[in-house]
């Protein structure tokens, strides 16, 4: 059923620590666990959450997700009556088109929050994979009687030394919030999704933006904790948590779908994941093929060894060829007797014959899309 | 007034397929699951959307539920559009009376008021049974250039095979001057694959004139095909190569999911320019776990195999559990293989759960079958060309 609230994804986020990987593209592009990207599995809440009306808020290198997006069909987004709503940035008198944070990306698109018709709205990050209900999410918000409430996980995966936002929780109530703590001092992390009613939210930005902040969390956010100028709440987001801001992160994101708990976790048959189809056929396994514990997607050919790893769409493994630890991106060819081991190749990635490419366990190789090596 | 369209296609989805036993109890034919992610629908579907034929009418009848909410809006095959895309047509009441598809040529006839209203030139009649890659515009353009009533695709059999096919025995130009339907002794390896262009005046001609006569069975090979050759009408043949596969039985639907495992394979399903599209499952990419074997075989989204899989073709969200052994088998979507059962030569179909040790088929021998949804007991043994199921 339709519920009353409107959701909106930030695409925003620098994250210069995913090095390659988000040199042409947000790191809601991202692609993910052999077919997906990043942005599905926050769509995928949303949907699940009977959210309808959802926008997008695009950043810099926005070209790949518009291309994944497109019209939102196969996420059944495409109606009339709501759906997606892509917000690229613009340039006007007093924005010029480059947002320094949420705040300012919520101002600049201010009309779509105003045009909107759901009494209350959930604005997400978009580089963070969980799973919640935000209807459950919006229950806790109303019967605690706060002004916002902020999701946040216990996941220590998601700990940063000197990064990230910490709440110090008391009652269902944020007392504090600390921000890229050399280590820690909170055992709660914000995961960077909040809700509120949408025309509180209009005014709180209005407000904060009056008065010359420009991040959300860091100004706006801040100042109503310490000021208590409103009730700020927070629900907690069950099961695993991945944020993905390094390539290290990315990796062990991926890697953690090949255990079968993380995977039923966020494939639940009465909850798919929608994702822009290639319309590939079936993988093939031919000749001696040895695949173990690996995520294998459609249109792969492989007649080589594949351990531990992760393959995009249309990937190909030549006899031979061994792939250890690694992700391979659509349409990589591996070709006779080449190894691949620990590495990330982005999409459309060769290895010629014969070639070694080994990096250690602890730092994976990214190779960037469309070489030959 | 609809926008006026050169070419519409309809599809004759309607048939029972009782030759495939139980796989076809609860569902029509062209709705049976193919080579691991497709329905055998997908094929004149994808087809048409490929050669731009963008305007589908599909003539269902029994057992529709399944094919109707599979083709939806059409958007899978692109046939979602304004000006066109697919129609499901059921038979309706006309007036006082109502009735049932009597034939094949009947069943277009009682929809001729859906091919009215785009006023077109040609007309394609395609069947929901088979498996192909076929380039309908060039077929059209064929019976443009030849200035035919009507054109018939036929590809050649082997001479002995010939005598089980409809034949067109043609002159050395592709003109058809005969048709011999089953014959003792061939005249020729022409074999009709049932797929039609008419040219849209001489169809409405012939079906008119064909429901008048009551003692028609109103089949286009029997009655449309004879009439119009009689009455000296253009007829010509249009030579089909390539993959084409009659999945009618339990047997050629076994074989033509094999067929896709061969090296190379004699369809290739990977050709971007001609890609044949399914609706979307939403799964996952499947999981081969460390416990597991996959050789030789198609294995698509949602599945996860911790058993032997062999020269077996899995559809979407199979479970293989270890232990278990898929082997020279075809296994429908969200089929559960019990722990250490046996699949040997069977097609396994929809939500069938087999259960622990069970033994499926055998190494040699006809195909054994499971029906859908069909819950075998742990230890079972169900016999070469035994079938089993509601």
């Amino acid at each position: 059923m339709k519920q009353d609230i409107v959701g909106m994804i930030y695409t925003g986020e620098r994250v210069d620590e995913l090095q390659d990987l988000t040199r042409y593209r947000a790191a809601a592009a991202l692609p993910m666990v052999g077919r997906y990207r990043l942005i599905d599995f926050t769509l995928a809440n949303m949907i699940h959450s009977g959210i309808k009306n959802i926008g997008i808020i695009m950043q810099k290198n926005y070209h790949s997700l518009m291309d994944h997006l497109g019209s939102g069909r196969e996420w059944d987004l495409h109606g009339k009556r709501s759906g997606l709503t892509i917000l690229p940035p613009y340039m006007s008198r007093e924005n010029v088109g480059v947002y320094e944070g949420l705040l300012d990306a919520l101002h600049t698109n201010m009309n779509f929050m105003r045009r909107s018709v759901e009494r209350n709205i959930v604005v997400t990050d978009s580089n963070v994979l969980y799973q919640v209900d935000f209807r459950d999410m919006l229950e806790e918000h109303l019967q605690s009687k706060t002004d916002i409430t902020l999701l946040y996980t216990k996941d220590r995966n998601v700990r940063r030394n000197g990064r990230g936002r910490y709440l110090d929780i008391k009652d269902g109530r944020v007392e504090r919030i600390e921000f890229d703590p050399t280590i820690p001092r909170f055992e709660n992390t914000y995961i960077g999704a909040f809700i509120v009613r949408r025309e509180l939210l209009i005014d709180m930005v209005d407000r904060a933006v009056a008065s010359g902040q420009h991040h959300f969390s860091r100004d706006m956010l801040a100042q109503m904790v310490t000021e208590r100028i409103y009730r700020v709440g927070a629900y907690e987001c069950p099961g695993r948590v991945w944020e993905v801001d390094s390539v290290q992160a990315y990796f062990q994101s991926n890697m953690d779908f090949l255990n079968d708990t993380f995977r039923n976790q966020a494939f639940r048959d009465d909850k798919p994941v929608w994702t822009k189809l290639r319309d590939e056929m079936p993988a093939r396994y031919l000749g001696d093929s040895r695949v173990t514990n690996s995520l294998v997607a459609d249109g792969c050919l492989i007649e080589g060894t594949v351990e531990n790893s992760i393959l995009f769409r249309g990937v190909v493994v030549k006899p031979g060829a061994v792939i250890k630890n690694s992700i391979i991106m659509q349409d990589a060819v591996i070709s006779r007797n080449a190894e691949v081991e620990n590495c990330i190749l982005d999409k459309q990635v060769t290895l010629r014959e014969s070639v070694r490419l080994i990096a250690p366990s602890s730092y994976p190789l990214v190779v960037a899309k469309n070489l030959t090596i | 007034m609809q926008q006026r369209k050169s070419c519409v296609a309809m599809l004759l989805a309607g048939g029972q397929g009782s030759r495939l036993g139980i796989l076809t109890r609860h569902v029509a034919k062209p709705a049976v699951p193919f080579g691991g992610k497709y329905r055998i629908i997908d094929f004149p579907l994808s087809n048409c959307a490929n050669a731009g034929i963008d305007t589908v009418g599909v003539l269902t009848q029994y057992k529709p539920l399944e094919l109707n909410s599979y083709i939806g809006s059409g958007a899978p095959w692109d046939l979602d559009i304004n000006t066109g895309g697919v129609f499901v047509l059921p038979p309706y009441s006309k007036g006082a009376e109502g009735e049932w598809y009597k034939g094949t040529a009947n069943a277009i006839y009682q929809n001729m008021a859906f091919i009215k209203q785009y006023n077109p030139d040609y007309v394609l009649i395609l069947s929901g049974d088979h498996i192909y890659k076929c380039d309908y515009a060039e077929m059209v353009a064929h019976h443009v250039r030849n200035q035919a009533a009507l054109t018939v695709a036929v590809r050649r059999v082997p001479w002995e095979d010939a005598s089980r096919f409809g034949l067109m025995n043609t002159d050395a130009d592709d003109n058809i001057i005969e048709f011999e339907e089953k014959p003792a002794k061939p005249k020729s390896n022409n074999a009709s694959m049932g797929v039609y262009v008419f040219s849209w005046d001489k169809l409405r001609f012939y079906l008119e004139q064909d429901e008048a006569d009551p003692t028609s069975q109103n089949d286009f090979g029997k009655n449309i095909i004879p009439t119009m050759l009689a009455a000296g009408e253009k007829l010509v043949a249009w030579n089909f190569e390539g993959y084409w596969k009659d999945v009618g039985t339990i047997e050629s639907l076994w074989d033509a999911n094999m067929d896709l495992l061969q090296i190379p394979p004699p369809i290739n399903l990977h050709d971007r320019k001609w890609r044949i599209y399914a609706r979307n499952v939403g799964e996952p990419p499947h999981y081969a776990s460390s416990k597991g074997v996959i050789r030789d075989s198609l294995v698509t989204e949602g599945c996860e195999i911790f058993g032997e899989v062999v020269h077996s073709v899995l559809s979407a969200d199979v479970h293989v559990c270890e232990g278990a052994r898929v082997i020279d088998s075809v296994i429908m979507p969200h089929a559960v293989i019990g722990k250490g059962a046996l699949i040997r030569r069977a097609i396994i179909a929809e939500n069938a759960v087999i259960g622990e040790n069970a033994v499926i088929g055998e190494e040699s021998g006809n195909i054994a079958v499971v029906g859908s949804n069909t819950h075998v007991e742990p230890g079972t043994q169900i016999k070469a060309g035994e079938q089993l199921g509601e």
